[in-house]
């Protein structure tokens, strides 16, 4: 979680709009991330969209692969992906889908349900969307790991729209702790 | 109508049903099917069917629900409120109001138009659509069972439309419905009323105002930004029903003075404009609005209906542009000055004592407003294309901008203000400014929040206004319908597969992108030999594009309905010729009766017609109406990223083997089949994702092994291109070694022998064992029992 004094940016909404009253999503740091991700039984990362246009993002993409966390790759995604070695589970679907499909109990990945979707490189309205369906009606953890702070995300992190560079050194904590 | 006769036979009564008070006709056109003049319930067994598959899926904006005084009440994890209402059929109630709204739109404006043609030309006018146009009013003829054949007939299927809009929302009225699928039933049924009223809009429209009939190489006229002769008045019409404007250009034709005047267009009105005269022009969609106004562009601006800034006065006033609302949907608190002299009414407008005026007298409009024109035009010369008055005021206005990026985080794109703001404020450099306008809406929102009052849109206009200028182009002049003999050169094709699929671009301009990838994601079909259908605000934006040769699509494809080509049909209402396209292919090509017969063609159009629709930036409710209108006819519909915002869609799981069956009426055998189509409404995210998404839902269980491998050849190699390697899926619309692409058929064997497990006789390079069912010519898929039964018979 973050504290106030380590002087995060406030976790302001990406859109001021996107209101909700239930429960808003802890912003979080990397080291808190990975512990979740560490302590998941069956997780996966889901990229999107934005990976086409921020190779940063693509390579903490890779590796997350590489520390063998399983890749839905969605948007297009899949593409500089596949070029860096990453097998993704689905390329085909979109997000749309392959939330509709993470909400059926009987959707299994390896063999079991998904507990934990980490997503990355997404639109922030289009994946609020998502988010917002799965919170919901779904038990399934959800952390955002944008620069957009994701109210209706269960973990996300705050908001870093404001500096890249504290975004992507985020990022790579992340991956270092992983 | 028909008229009773002294000495009638009985005999000739035959065909005649008679009630109190009224003589209907009921020829012996066709054969009535099951359901003329459906209720709610009617076609509820076919939505039932269709949302088994496609299950319904909720996105939730907001966690309450707050239409009732017992709350508001929290959902949130689906949770009941007050009312027993839980949040998934909340937001389907939510998604029916929408479509309700949608419909009513469509519908409304057909209302108003039909009743003053009426007025105009009486009941007794011709439907004529041209002598290619024979089986008019397909949708009409499908949905409500009659066979129009005047301007009074299609009062009997607005009537009907009507009824079942006020019958569907009543049932979103508090304490109603509490089955999901039955409001996606409702929401289903209400959007098919909307194709209906939006058939009877163009219908009535293109008749009495001799709009192009089904021509394919219609008049190409100028459409963007920088379309107008500043040396002339310019009189801007805005919205969504012509009828109130065109008047203006019967006056000056009548004067001799139209070519003194330029009358430009946004959003459907200019479609309209320019179907009634193609020297009208087309400035653009609704994203237009404000940079239009702002430019100081209108001398006089004409508002009538629906999507239409609710700012309108304020804009205008600010810029000195006064305003005529014609339309009650939009009085915009205006003085009604039907009864006043136009003399009065001109010089209220122009000397400014009067704002605007609410003027709903067609007739009227067209000499007040360019009288009003002219002497606006008159009193100030040089105010257009002008965002700020000089440099120095925008440098001004610039070095305001504390970074603050309150505007960033209310765009609805988050564009990047603040970081174009500092490095103008550092360099002078627009240029980081002037990329956004490639993406803005022009909405206005950033400046509601900017707590410097910075005029954000003029400043990110400004910045990019050469291009912005020089974003000008041809639109080919939207046409009406399809003609039945272009359904009759393309039926089979389109049902075998070897056309692989209908493209219909429709839609408003939420795009995620710039305006380009509309363009970029139609060409890739179009070059592939796609049909590619478009109509609204996508038409228009097609028109503004260009390629390296100064050339739109429209210029560099042909507007016949064929392969490889590209048809505007027109406004929104015309979108009712594109689902009617689908039905006559089940008409005219495949003999299916359509009198009252929705269920069967719209499972005919689900099984064999590889049409998709595509709204790349859908945001009204009328979008919402249209899409699931064709959702219910059976034709899937992608939208883009902002779609989600209607909350629901209709996703299949392709994995549930057990939800892909059809009836085969050749073998009497229920067949388990590949996903094809495997949604029925979804968003994508990215224009990548559009291509390939748009290439695998024209997919159909109908086509032949020709077909298929046409089709699979354009999937596999676009999803090569795109995302990098072979679709997850294309195995499973693999029914013999013939659906497989040519040029690959032994690399993709060895991978279904490999990775799928399937046995390969390599001798014969046949497949032996593996696909969910063989393929076989004669088969002939349906989902509906009573057409199974009919056609077993
Ligand atoms: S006007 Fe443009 S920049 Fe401003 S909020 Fe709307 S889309 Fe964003
Ligand atoms: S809201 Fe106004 S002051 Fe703040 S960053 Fe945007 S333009 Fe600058």
């Amino acid at each position: 979680m973050i504290s106030k004094e380590e002087k995060f940016p406030v976790a302001k909404r990406y859109n001021v709009a996107d209101i909700q009253v239930s429960r808003e999503a802890t912003a979080v740091k990397p080291a808190v991330v990975a512990n979740l991700i560490k302590k998941a039984s069956n997780p996966v990362l889901i990229t999107g969209g934005t990976l086409l246009k921020d190779p940063k993002l693509v390579e903490i993409a890779v590796k997350f692969y590489e520390k063998g966390i399983p890749v839905i790759a969605t948007g297009g995604s899949s593409k500089p992906l596949i070029e860096r070695g990453v097998k993704p589970l689905f390329k085909t679907f979109t997000l749309h889908q392959i939330t509709q499909f993470l909400l059926d109990e009987d959707f299994k990945i390896n063999g079991k349900k998904v507990d934990l979707a980490v997503f990355l490189g997404f639109l922030p309205y289009y994946l609020s969307r998502m988010l917002s369906a799965l919170k919901h009606f779904s038990e399934i953890k959800t952390i955002a790991i944008d620069e957009f702070y994701h109210p209706h995300a269960s973990f996300s992190f705050t908001n870093l729209t404001k500096d890249r560079e504290l975004y992507y050194s985020m990022l790579e904590e992340l991956i270092t702790k992983l | 109508m028909f008229e009773l006769r002294k000495g009638i036979f009985l005999d000739e009564l035959r065909n005649i049903s008679v009630r109190i008070g009224e003589i209907v006709e009921e020829e012996e056109w066709e054969e009535a099917g099951p359901t003329p003049k459906p209720g709610i319930i009617d076609l509820r067994e076919w939505d039932h069917k269709l949302l088994e598959r496609y299950e319904p899926f909720y996105a939730p904006v907001q966690d309450f629900c707050n239409l009732c005084t017992m709350g508001p009440c929290d959902l949130s994890f689906n949770k009941k409120g007050a009312c027993g209402i839980d949040l998934r059929a909340a937001k389907a109630r939510l998604v029916t109001i929408a479509c309700c709204i949608g419909a009513s739109a469509h519908t409304a404006h057909a209302r108003h138009l039909v009743d003053h043609l009426i007025e105009e030309f009486g009941e007794d006018l011709r439907i004529d659509l041209g002598g290619d146009v024979n089986v008019e009013a397909p949708v009409i003829r499908t949905v409500v069972g009659i066979k129009p054949k005047t301007l009074g007939d299609l009062k009997k299927a607005l009537e009907w439309a009507e009824k079942e809009i006020v019958k569907v929302l009543h049932s979103t009225h508090i304490g109603n419905e509490e089955s999901i699928i039955d409001y996606e039933s409702k929401a289903m049924h209400v959007s098919m009323a909307d194709h209906v009223g939006m058939e009877v809009a163009d219908i009535a429209q293109i008749v009495a105002f001799g709009f192009p009939k089904a021509k394919p190489d219609t008049d190409l006229v100028p459409t963007g930004f920088g379309i107008v002769d500043v040396k002339k008045p310019v009189i801007v019409v805005v919205g969504h029903n012509v009828m109130y404007s065109r008047p203006i250009i019967d006056y000056l034709e009548k004067e001799g003075r139209l070519d003194e005047f330029e009358i430009a267009g946004l959003c459907c009105t200019a479609h309209d404009m320019t179907r009634y005269n193609s020297k009208a022009k087309i400035f653009g969609p609704i994203s237009y609005q404000l940079r239009v106004i702002r430019a100081g562009l209108p001398d006089v601006l004409v508002s009538d209906e629906q999507c239409i800034r609710a700012d309108l006065v304020d804009a205008c006033s600010k810029m000195g542009i006064p305003l005529i609302a014609t339309s009650d949907a939009a009085v915009r608190g205006l003085l009604n000055v039907s009864d006043w002299e136009v003399k009065d009414i001109v010089e209220a407008l122009v000397s400014g004592k009067l704002k605007g005026v609410f003027l709903p007298i067609p007739e009227k409009v067209g000499v007040v407003a360019p009288l009003v024109a002219k002497a606006i035009f008159e009193k100030s010369k040089d105010k257009k294309y002008k965002f700020f008055p000089s440099d120095e005021e925008l440098k001004a206005e610039i070095s305001k901008c504390t970074q603050c990026m309150s505007c960033v985080f209310t765009c609805p794109h988050n564009l990047r203000i603040d970081q174009g703001m500092a490095l103008a404020q550092k360099t002078g450099d627009l240029s980081k400014l002037a990329v956004l306008e490639e993406h803005c809406l022009a909405c206005g929102k950033c400046e509601q929040v900017c707590p410097k009052g910075i005029r954000i849109v003029n400043v990110i206009m400004r910045s990019n206004f050469e291009k912005l200028y020089n974003k000008t182009g041809k639109t080919r002049v939207g046409r009406g319908p399809i003609q039945d003999t272009e359904i009759r050169k393309v039926g089979q094709p389109i049902v075998f597969g070897q056309i692989p699929g209908v493209i219909a671009a429709v839609g408003c301009i939420n795009f995620p992108d710039e305006m380009k990838s509309i363009v970029e994601i139609l060409e890739e079909f179009l070059r592939r030999r796609y049909i590619v259908v478009t109509s609204g605000c996508h038409a228009m934006d097609i028109g503004m594009i260009k390629d390296e040769e100064g050339k739109t699509l429209y210029e560099k494809y042909p507007g016949n309905f064929d392969a490889g080509c590209i048809v505007n049909v027109g406004s929104c209402v015309s979108n009712a010729h594109i689902a009617g396209a689908a039905i006559k292919i089940a008409n005219i090509f495949a003999m299916r009766p359509l009198r009252g017969n929705y269920a069967e063609i719209a499972d005919y159009i689900l099984n064999r017609v590889g049409a998709v629709g595509f709204s790349w930036g859908p945001y009204s409710h009328k979008a919402a109406s249209i899409a699931t209108g064709f959702n219910r006819l059976g034709v899937p519909v992608v939208v883009g990223p902002h779609g989600m915002k209607y909350r629901r869609a209709y996703i299949g799981k392709p994995w549930k083997r057990e939800k892909w069956w059809v009836y085969d009426i050749k073998s009497g055998q229920k067949v388990f089949i590949e996903p094809a189509p495997d949604s029925l409404l979804v968003a994508v995210e990215t224009k990548e994702e559009a291509i390939v998404q748009l290439a695998r839902l024209c997919i159909r269980p109908n086509d032949t092994a020709m077909g298929r491998q046409i089709k699979l050849t354009h999937y596999i190699e676009l999803s090569k291109k795109y995302y990098g390697d072979l679709p997850d899926d294309w195995h499973l619309y693999v029914r013999s070694e013939a659906d497989l692409p040519l040029r690959m058929r032994e690399e993709l064997l060895r991978i279904l022998e490999e990775q799928h497990g399937w046995k390969i006789d390599w001798d014969k390079k046949k497949i032996l064992e593996g696909p969910i069912r063989g393929y076989d010519a004669g088969f002939n898929p349906t989902i509906v029992e009573k057409v199974f039964a009919k056609y077993r018979r």
